[in-house]
């Protein structure tokens, strides 16, 4: 019998009884506990949902006679042309930047390629606007579209290189020798492989750039570029034109949310699936040959730009400042003060994302994913819109009760990177099935004990990744810092804008340098511990 | 050693009953293997004795302990004294191997010689010090075997332990088990949806279906006497023939056989009624044509061959036009398909009254 066939088909009577009722490990918990869990999510939803609310609340109380002049204007027009079109260049070139340096690195036998692949990552830790200023100090006439997209495109192509980088490492390199055996020629290859299998990454990215150009304001303000969001910022805070802030919100949440709903229709059914374990074999590498000089080239072009000219210009300015100019003690408080709303807003999300986390993890149903959704939705309201938001509620309905306080800010900063830390949070909580915690239970240990042994060491390493990433975003914000400081207090970067706005560029820079030391060493340790998750799940568990 | 009695078990999730009254007994010391299709509530069986879920009514018992009745109050299961091996091993991923398997031990014998024990009794001294991710998956699952017999317990729950392993490395690792528990004579209670481990590991075979247990048996009874046709075909395979009852044989296209409990007189039916007819393939047996023998003529559709042995389709010219047999051989001789053999059915065999809407095949 041990050798038969394995004839475990089952007769046409022993027809399993419906998935529905099957007892998965997710659904396993039932009672109390789950209906408290159910009850914050919710809450934690709405709570992330509520900035739109009290947008379109407010618009709605305006009425369509106040908000249609204020909309069908010139001025929408171009600024929504402004928007559109430098949104759509800049992901284009991050596109193709990204996915390129992605596959030097990962794939090819490029020289210093580990020291490539960490520096191509760094610009992502350095702010947009500290990025625009550089190259603003050094070039004081550039203006306009094409500034904007070359900055941006230099401040933001990481966004797509991490994603496709992971998921070049991920990839079956097989697939590739299978498409050269199928008749495909190195560049249809590349084409029809290697991109196509890091579609997704690539989309992923391209939402993500997509969605800072809608939502920033510090770059564009110093290079002179007109989107929507410099004009809420100005109507809101020079014009004191709330009504006209809020109008153009609702347009670039809608643009925002356009460009969601874009990736997910173009994300499609489609899947990248593979059927082997992870990296189950190291990718041959393609051998450059004569293109080596070139693409080195290329390489050394990049970082100098990206990286080369923001820190050069802050290190210059610094340096040339010299004893006059260096700050005094406001630097360290503004310092104190950024590092404890940082800290704040990192704690409060992290503590939120952790039930959706658990939520949607491990239960299934409509309401879960509901959830989870509306917080990745928060991803799509710029951080100056949930700004305002939250100033019109507090005016309006608080009377101004919490306004320019620093509980709001806070409020603000957590919400804005709510799902960040969801990302980090749902990861790590991944890495511990509720299947880990029975096990520990069959061997004696109490619910406690458990938590303590099993869950809290496999969960903690995500939970201070989801904490390192709301602090290091909080630190570098600077659009809704503005609207939401506390009065009296200053951060780093309500600082180094006062001094940027009044061109004192030796001042500004010592707040630049000390926000990108505070942002680049976490940044760094952030991209080694995400590198190492797909393969830690891959693996054990 | 702890028994294990299950009776009267029911338990439904929302609307859906998934186990409806099941009772089982696995004795001290022995291995009961729960066999069944995937949704067929095993799973939820091994999870309530285990005490991750509840019981809707009945009772489960360990040794002298009620664990879970409708009169006495749950044990967790911390409190239950069981070894849980789930499907994927679920090794602690932050723990080492020596780690995850001290992990249920008190303190002081975490470091100690009882973990060093273990280790050479799975065959890995000198790997604890590893992390499961750089382990293979036969070794991840020696080490939650390991993890789950440290503390000595009572019973041990075996959740399709060798379903994430490929063949070859299958059969060696169910047989190192299979010594293990038998080594340290712990009771064992494994699910599996695969026949031909319930039959080569377990000293008790219990089939379930739809929620209920339909038999329990040795391997050997549970495969030559199933309860019934569906069963037959569930437990390895099956040719099911149509034949007619007799006194203590049955008419079939291939004559008339012997019934099983024949002598003994416990094969009663009515004598000219229908009947499915369970013939195990390696009862058929095919003999080249022209050989001396009674067998009956009938052509080879298709011959697959395995070297150790041959699985054969064939067509009888006997009985009805669709009938097809399938019979086991030795790999030494060959049947090309198209040729002509003789076909000679041995030994006893067991038959049920088909019902009226019976399908044969």
């Amino acid at each position: 019998m041990a050798t038969a066939p394995r004839a475990t088909q089952p007769a046409d009577g022993l027809r399993p009884v419906p998935r529905g009722g099957r007892p998965t490990a997710r659904a396993g918990r039932t009672g109390g506990r789950s209906w408290l869990l159910f009850g914050v999510g919710c809450l934690i939803a709405l709570a992330a949902l509520a900035p739109l609310g009290f947008l379109v609340l407010e618009a709605v109380q305006d009425g369509s006679s106040t908000l249609r002049p204020l909309l069908f204007r010139r001025l929408t027009a171009s600024l929504l042309w402004n928007t559109v079109s430098l949104t759509a260049v800049v992901t284009l070139f991050c596109a193709v930047i990204g996915t390129l340096a992605a596959w030097f690195v990962e794939r090819t036998d490029l020289p210093g390629r580990r020291i490539w692949a960490v520096l191509v990552v760094i610009p992502v830790g350095i702010p947009d606007f500290v990025t625009s200023f550089g190259w603003k100090s050094i070039f004081p006439s550039i203006h306009g579209f094409g500034a904007a997209a070359l900055v941006m495109t230099l401040a933001v192509y990481p966004l797509v290189y991490l994603p496709v980088a992971a998921s070049l490492r991920n990839a079956d390199p097989a697939q590739e020798e299978v498409a050269r055996s199928l008749g495909l020629g190195r560049l249809q290859t590349f084409w029809r492989v290697t991109v196509a299998g890091a579609r997704l990454a690539i989309l992923g990215g391209c939402l993500l750039v997509a969605l800072v150009m809608l939502s920033e304001y510090g770059a564009f303000e110093i290079l002179g570029f007109r989107t929507f969001t410099t004009e809420i910022f100005t109507e809101f805070l020079v014009g004191f034109n709330s009504p006209a802030a809020c109008a153009l919100s609702l347009v670039l949440v809608l643009l925002s949310l356009i460009v969601l709903a874009g990736e997910g229709v173009s994300r499609g059914k489609g899947r990248v699936s593979r059927s082997g374990p992870l990296a189950a074999r190291i990718a041959h590498r393609h051998l450059l040959g004569r293109a080596r000089l070139p693409v080195l080239a290329g390489f050394l072009a990049l970082i100098g730009l990206a990286l080369g000219i923001p820190i050069g210009a802050i290190v210059y300015l610094v340096l040339r400042g010299g004893h006059s100019t260096l700050p005094s003690a406001s630097i360290l408080s503004a310092a104190g003060h950024t590092a404890l709303y940082a800290a704040a807003a990192g704690l409060v999300a992290t503590l939120a994302a952790l039930p959706v986390a658990l939520l949607s993890l491990r239960h299934t149903g409509r309401l879960p994913q509901a959830v989870e959704r509306s917080i990745y939705l928060v991803l799509g309201i710029p951080g100056l819109v949930i700004a305002l938001a939250l100033s019109y509620f507090s005016e309006r309905y608080a009377a101004g009760f919490l306004y320019q306080s620093a509980t709001m800010l806070i409020g603000a900063y957590a919400l804005m990177f709510l799902p960040l830390a969801l990302v980090a949070v749902r990861a790590s909580v991944a890495q511990a099935p509720p299947r880990l915690e029975e096990v520990g239970r069959s061997l004696g240990c109490s619910r406690l004990e458990v938590l303590r042994r099993v869950t809290i060491p496999l969960v903690a390493p995500g939970l201070a990744a989801g904490f390192c990433l709301v602090f290091l975003s909080a630190v570098t914000e600077l659009t809704a810092t503005l609207v939401l400081i506390p009065t009296g207090a200053q951060t780093l970067a309500t600082e180094f804008w006062a001094f940027q706005t009044n061109l004192s560029y030796s001042q500004a820079a010592p707040y630049a340098g000390l926000m990108i030391l505070i942002a680049a060493i976490p940044s760094y340790v952030l991209g080694r511990w995400f590198d190492r998750m797909p393969s830690r799940s891959g693996t054990a568990a | 050693m702890t028994e294990l009695v299950v009776t009267g078990l029911n338990k439904s999730f929302g609307t859906q009953a998934v186990l409806e009254g099941v009772d089982l007994t696995v004795p001290a010391g022995s291995l009961t293997a729960i066999l069944g299709p995937s949704g067929s509530g095993k799973t939820t069986l091994l999870r309530i004795v285990a005490g991750f879920e509840p019981a809707d009514s009945g009772t489960v018992r360990l040794g002298e302990r009620t664990v879970d009745g409708d009169h006495h109050e749950r044990v967790p299961s911390e409190q239950r004294n069981i070894g849980y091996v789930p499907q994927e091993g679920s090794l602690f991923p932050h723990l080492t191997v020596a780690k995850n398997i001290g992990f249920g031990l008190a303190r002081r014998e975490r470091d100690g010689q009882r973990v060093d024990e273990l280790l050479e009794m799975i065959g890995m001294s000198g790997l604890g010090r590893r992390y499961p991710h750089q382990l293979s998956g036969g070794q991840q699952q020696r080490v939650a075997l390991a993890r789950a017999l440290a503390g000595r317990p009572g019973l041990i729950l075996l959740d399709e332990p060798f379903s994430g392993l490929d063949a070859s490395l299958r059969t060696s690792v169910r047989a190192d088990v299979h010594a293990l528990l038998h080594q340290t004579e712990t009771t064992a209670l494994l699910v599996t949806h695969d026949q031909d481990e319930a039959l080569s590991m377990a000293d008790h075979v219990a089939v379930i279906r739809r929620g209920t247990i339909c038999q329990r048996d040795t391997p050997q009874g549970m495969y030559i006497n199933p309860a019934d046709a569906e069963l037959a075909r569930f437990v390895g395979e099956a040719n099911l023939i149509p034949g007619v009852f007799a006194p203590t044989w049955v008419k079939t296209p291939f004559g008339n056989l012997m019934l099983h409990g024949a002598l003994n007189g416990s094969a009663r039916h009515d004598p000219d009624t229908p009947a499915v007819v369970l013939i195990r393939p390696e009862q058929v047996r095919l003999q080249p044509p022209g050989s001396v023998g009674l067998g009956l003529p009938g052509r080879v559709l298709d011959y697959r061959y395995h070297g150790h042995e041959a699985m054969i389709r064939l067509a009888p010219d006997a009985g009805p036009d669709d009938l097809v047999l399938l019979a086991r051989a030795p790999g030494r001789i060959e049947f090309p398909p198209g040729s002509s053999v003789s076909i000679v059915i041995q030994g006893p065999v067991v038959a049920w009254p088909a019902a009226p809407d019976d399908e044969l095949g």
